[in-house]
């Protein structure tokens, strides 16, 4: 089943190392060129997404910004790389399918 | 200092952030709570100028979708449902859990099809509870009495003249009480006008008469002081008085000292000695001169305080008795048929053919309101059955998209009872969810009815309907009824559909059958809406023939006021007559007063009076009714100002005095009966047991609808008040222009007559003829918005079927367009099945509208039940109503790309 664009968003942002949650949606809101993401979307999908272990929270990376406790981190978890992987592999079966190219050089 | 204002602002919109929050789950908050705030103010500070107001209204839309969205996902902490494996679980708080929750989801997924079914319910559960509460506060909420249904009224009968409520003659009523035995206490009461002065402007007070016993008999406990005490009716004793609630508290701010010390009415001192309690208006003293208007201070009533004793041919009071513990009404009733056949063989003069008559008093109170709100009743209970077939039918279009869902539980395990458990559930859900919107509709539609409301249905305690708990009890037996039935029927086919066939088939069901139920919807809604149309025509059809009734006067351009010349200060016929003089010279002298002219009973004020007459030359068959006429007194100016044409004849002149001979005018109705050939003009009549001689009849005037529109007219006489002068006054001016603007001139002017002199019964002639149709008024409007709300509501619906008959047939018509089918040929088919069921549905109709509509015959005025006008243009409408809202579908079912409609259906 295709994942949410914000599910798959926020499995990207997390790709390479924990983050907390302002520091998430800062990096979604880069790729997004600015489409602004409300906290009240945002955080039940990161509970959503907690629930359904594609997602785990983790300890803070010992550079991190110690000022401020109230942050949580996250991390990926073995299911939430598969899900990420197999959605990733849909939408490039998607991009390689000939009719969807021809679709794109005609515009 | 800059930095100051901006933090506190800021302090603020995180204080109303948090307010947000609590949209969500208390988990969700506790542990996400801090960093929403934080991303929220991060947001914040990003935003200027507008930008701020559409943040506000996006995080606004945002906590409120999210938040309770969030509470319907599934929490870590509970157990994973996965109910259509498990084994049907029993019946629990969980699994009932469960299916609220799941419901719920569901109605969330259909945002626009669940508003459109709570906006049905709500309106079919508002209206029914609004007019239950009206129901409730009429019909069944008992009397403000102590024990009420042990309380009757006595009345005087003419079963010859077809009267059963005539009031009572003193003598009568004194004989009554004295020989009954059926009743613990009998009581009367009879209604007059006082004037209170000495505080402030003078006011006329309607004024209650009653006899030493009568609050006990009714069981009525002051709110302050007390009420008579025995012999305070008899002459000397009787200068006491009591006040109603209304009057304490408009006139006396409410001050409970007022007991003990005195008020002058009438210019005599009466010491106010207690003070009646708030529930009692409205539920006695119903014949005041206006009906609904009740007493504001009660005195004693005086029955043989005169040298001459108590009469018995002037009939003017009503009689209230409690009958003894185990007496039944019948059995009071037969006691009071021997005491009333005694006298009237006691008395042949005065009580010849006269009887008393025992009614239950609930019954007297209750009678005049029951068959219309009955009706309203049934007429809104209609409308909520057109209410559940638009949503049973919304659900079972739903429940058409579901069947998979259903199919696939069902397939892995779920009981088929555990199924429909779950769709009863649904409805039950929506059908409270509508009734809680509904209670908000009755809550706002009853404020309006009762602001609407004729005093007729008023007095009958109308104005204390409102949201209490019978009615929300009623409210909620309501929303369980609708949930079940607006359920049953798509739960029993979607329970069927579980039995795994749609799996087969890939989704799509037996097409036919399915249409055959929703077509019989349509028939359903049909014949309902007819029902509603057919009564609300015949309400209106009724009250235009009133309205196209002529009244026999004119009403634009007439002020009325009353005065009444108190006996201590106006003692002697001449007195009277002097202060009229003044006052007709006064009032006609007015700026702008084309002519002014009173009487005692004005036309529509509800007061009359009749009199025995006999007729010089005429002979009474043994077996006819008595001769009798309603009398007016009037001013020589009176025809003039009010309008009243002269058919014969001539009016009173100024001539018409004291001294001259005795005349009067007769009305056509009276010319007519009595005077076959013609010639009243000219004729003699006197009364009976009357001293004077003959009087002449020098004019004849046309009919005048005395008391209300739809009412028959009866002979009528009038008199000249200079030579039968009256007390009561009531003006009638005739004004060149808005009447309002005369009113301080009349107050002026009567008070330069006398200053202690109250003005009572100030309207325009407009305003009284406008009160008495009001509660025709009322009915026709309530009926006929009824049944504009059941038309749009079946207009709804039958659209509803047939867009979705449509949708499912896309794959047939496509095929049989690409046969070679026409479009136009498909237009007419789909108009043809919509038509079809309409005409079945308004044949049941009309034969069910035939078969019911004489119950309304007692609220029709020259309109008979099966008015062929009425039936034909609610036949008219509902297939108007049917085509249009079949056209839409129709159209597309034109406009159908067969090549498209193929594919989809192969695909």
């Amino acid at each position: 089943m295709p994942l949410k664009p914000i599910v798959l968003e926020v499995l990207l942002a997390l790709a390479d190392e924990p983050r907390h949650g302002w520091d998430l949606v800062a990096d979604m809101q880069r790729r997004l060129h600015g489409e602004s993401i409300l906290p009240g979307n945002f955080y039940r999908t990161l509970r959503r997404m907690l629930v359904d272990g594609l997602i785990q929270e983790t300890v803070a990376p010992r550079d991190a910004d110690s000022s401020d406790e109230r942050r949580r981190y996250f991390q990926l978890t073995e299911a939430g790389r598969h899900a990420a992987a197999a959605e990733g592999r849909r939408l490039q079966s998607l991009v390689n399918d000939r009719r969807l190219r021809r679709l794109l050089r005609a515009r | 200092m800059t930095f100051e204002p901006s933090r506190r602002r800021r302090e603020r919109g995180v204080r109303m952030y948090r307010l947000l929050l609590r949209l969500f789950p208390a988990d969700m908050r506790a542990a996400f709570g801090e960093e929403m705030v934080d991303h929220f103010v991060r947001r914040r500070a990003e935003a200027k100028g507008r930008a701020v107001a559409s943040l506000w209204f996006r995080a606004a839309i945002d906590a409120a979708r999210h938040g309770l969205g969030a509470r319907l996902d599934r929490v870590p902490s509970r157990r994973r449902h996965t109910h259509a494996v498990q084994p049907a679980p029993r019946w629990s708080m969980e699994s009932l859990r469960y299916d609220v929750r799941h419901s719920a989801r569901m109605m969330m997924r259909q945002p626009s099809l669940t508003a459109a079914i709570l906006l049905t319910l709500a309106l079919g559960v508002g209206a029914n509870t609004a007019v239950f509460s009206v129901v409730h506060a009429v019909l069944l909420r008992p009397l403000p009495f102590a024990d009420p249904d042990r309380l009757v009224m006595i009345w005087e009968k003419r079963p010859f003249e077809g009267v059963f409520d005539n009031p009572v003659s003193p003598a009568d009523y004194l004989d009554w009480a004295r020989q009954a035995t059926s009743f613990t206490g009998v009581a009367a009461n009879t209604t007059t006008t006082t004037d209170l002065t000495g505080s402030g402007e003078p006011v006329q007070l309607r004024t209650a008469g009653v006899t030493s016993g009568f609050f006990d008999v009714l069981g009525v406990r002051p709110l302050h002081g007390r009420t008579f005490a025995p012999g305070e009716d008899a002459m000397g004793r009787h200068r006491v008085v009591v006040l109603s609630f209304s009057l304490w508290r408009d006139r006396f701010g409410s001050d409970a000292s007022i007991v003990g010390r005195h008020v002058q009415l009438n210019g005599i001192a009466h010491e106010v000695i207690g003070v009646l309690p708030p529930d009692l208006e409205g539920s006695i003293g119903e014949r005041t001169s206006t009906p609904g208007e009740i007493a504001e201070v009660w005195a004693p009533l005086v029955l043989n305080g005169g040298p001459e004793p108590p009469p018995r041919a002037a009939h003017f009071l009503s009689v209230y008795a409690r009958l003894k513990p185990g007496v039944s009404v019948e059995s009071a009733r037969a006691e009071m048929d021997r005491i009333g056949a005694q006298l009237s063989v006691d008395f042949p003069n005065e009580n010849r053919n006269h009887g008393a008559h025992v009614v239950a008093l609930r019954e007297r109170i209750v009678a005049p309101a029951r068959t219309g709100l009955l009706v309203v009743m049934g007429s809104v209970a209609f409308l909520l059955l057109i209410a559940c077939t638009n949503v049973a039918n919304l659900l079972m279009a739903r429940g058409a998209g579901r069947r998979r869902e259903m199919a696939i539980r069902s397939a892995v395990g779920a009981a088929r009872g555990r199924l429909l458990r779950q769709t009863l559930t649904e409805s039950l859900l929506l059908a409270f969810v509508g009734g809680a919107v509904g209670l908000l509709v009755a809550w706002w539609t009853i404020g309006l009815l009762v602001g609407a409301t004729p005093p007729a249905l008023r007095a009958a305690g109308l104005e204390r309907a409102q949201l209490d708990l019978p009615v929300l009890g009623f409210a909620t037996a309501l929303c369980l009824l609708v949930g079940f039935v607006v359920g049953l029927v798509p739960a029993w086919r979607m329970g069927a559909a579980a039995d795994a066939e749609p799996l087969r088939e890939g989704g799509r069901g037996p097409v036919a059958l399915r249409r055959g139920i929703r077509l019989a919807l349509i028939a359903t809604e049909v014949a309902l809406t007819v029902l509603l149309l057919v009564g609300a025509g015949l309400m209106l059809r009724s009250f235009g023939r009133v309205l196209a009734q002529p009244v026999g006067f004119e009403t634009a351009n007439r002020l009325t006021a009353t005065v009444v010349l108190p006996r201590s200060r106006y003692g002697s016929a001449d007195a009277v007559r002097r202060a009229r003089q003044s006052l007709d010279e006064r009032l006609n002298g007015i700026g702008g007063v084309i002519a002014a002219g009173a009487s005692n009973n004005l036309p529509l004020s509800g007061s009359d009076s009749r009199q025995g007459i006999i007729i010089d030359g005429f002979e009474r068959r043994a077996d006819a009714p008595p001769t009798r006429a309603n009398t007016r007194i009037v001013t020589s100016r009176y025809f003039e100002a009010t309008g009243i044409s002269v058919r014969h004849g001539r009016p009173f002149a100024a001539t018409d005095d004291a001294r001259a001979p005795l005349v009067v005018v007769i009305n056509e109705t009276m010319a007519r009966r009595y005077w076959r050939g013609g010639g009243a003009v000219g004729g003699r009549v006197r009364f009976v047991g009357d001293k004077e001689p003959w009087r002449e009849v020098v004019g004849v005037i046309g009919d005048v609808r005395h008391w209300g529109l739809d009412r028959e007219v009866v002979p009528e006489l009038y008199m000249p008040h200079a030579q039968q002068p009256s007390s009561t006054l009531s003006y009638v001016l005739h004004t060149s222009s808005d009447p309002v603007a005369a009113v301080a001139a009349v107050k002026a002017q009567v008070a330069a007559v006398d200053p202690d002199l109250p003005l009572g019964d100030v309207r325009t002639m407009d305003d009284v003829a406008a009160r008495s149709v009001a509660a025709r008024r009322w009915s026709a409007l309530l009926l006929g918005l009824l049944a504009l709300v059941g038309t749009f509501l079946a207009g709804a619906g039958i659209y509803g079927v047939m867009a979705h008959v449509v949708s499912l047939r896309t794959s047939e018509i496509g095929i049989r367009m690409t046969l070679g089918a026409r479009p136009l040929a498909m237009l007419r088919q789909v108009l043809f099945e919509a038509l079809s069921q309409t005409a079945v549905g308004l044949f049941i109709g009309l034969a069910a509208a035939y078969a019911t509509a004489p119950a309304l015959e007692s609220m029709l005025y020259e309109v008979r039940a099966a008015d062929p006008v009425a039936f034909v243009a609610s036949a008219g409408v509902v297939l108007v109503v049917a085509m249009l809202a079949a056209a839409v579908p129709a159209l597309k079912a034109m406009r159908v790309d067969p090549v498209q409609a193929v594919r989809q259906g192969a695909a």
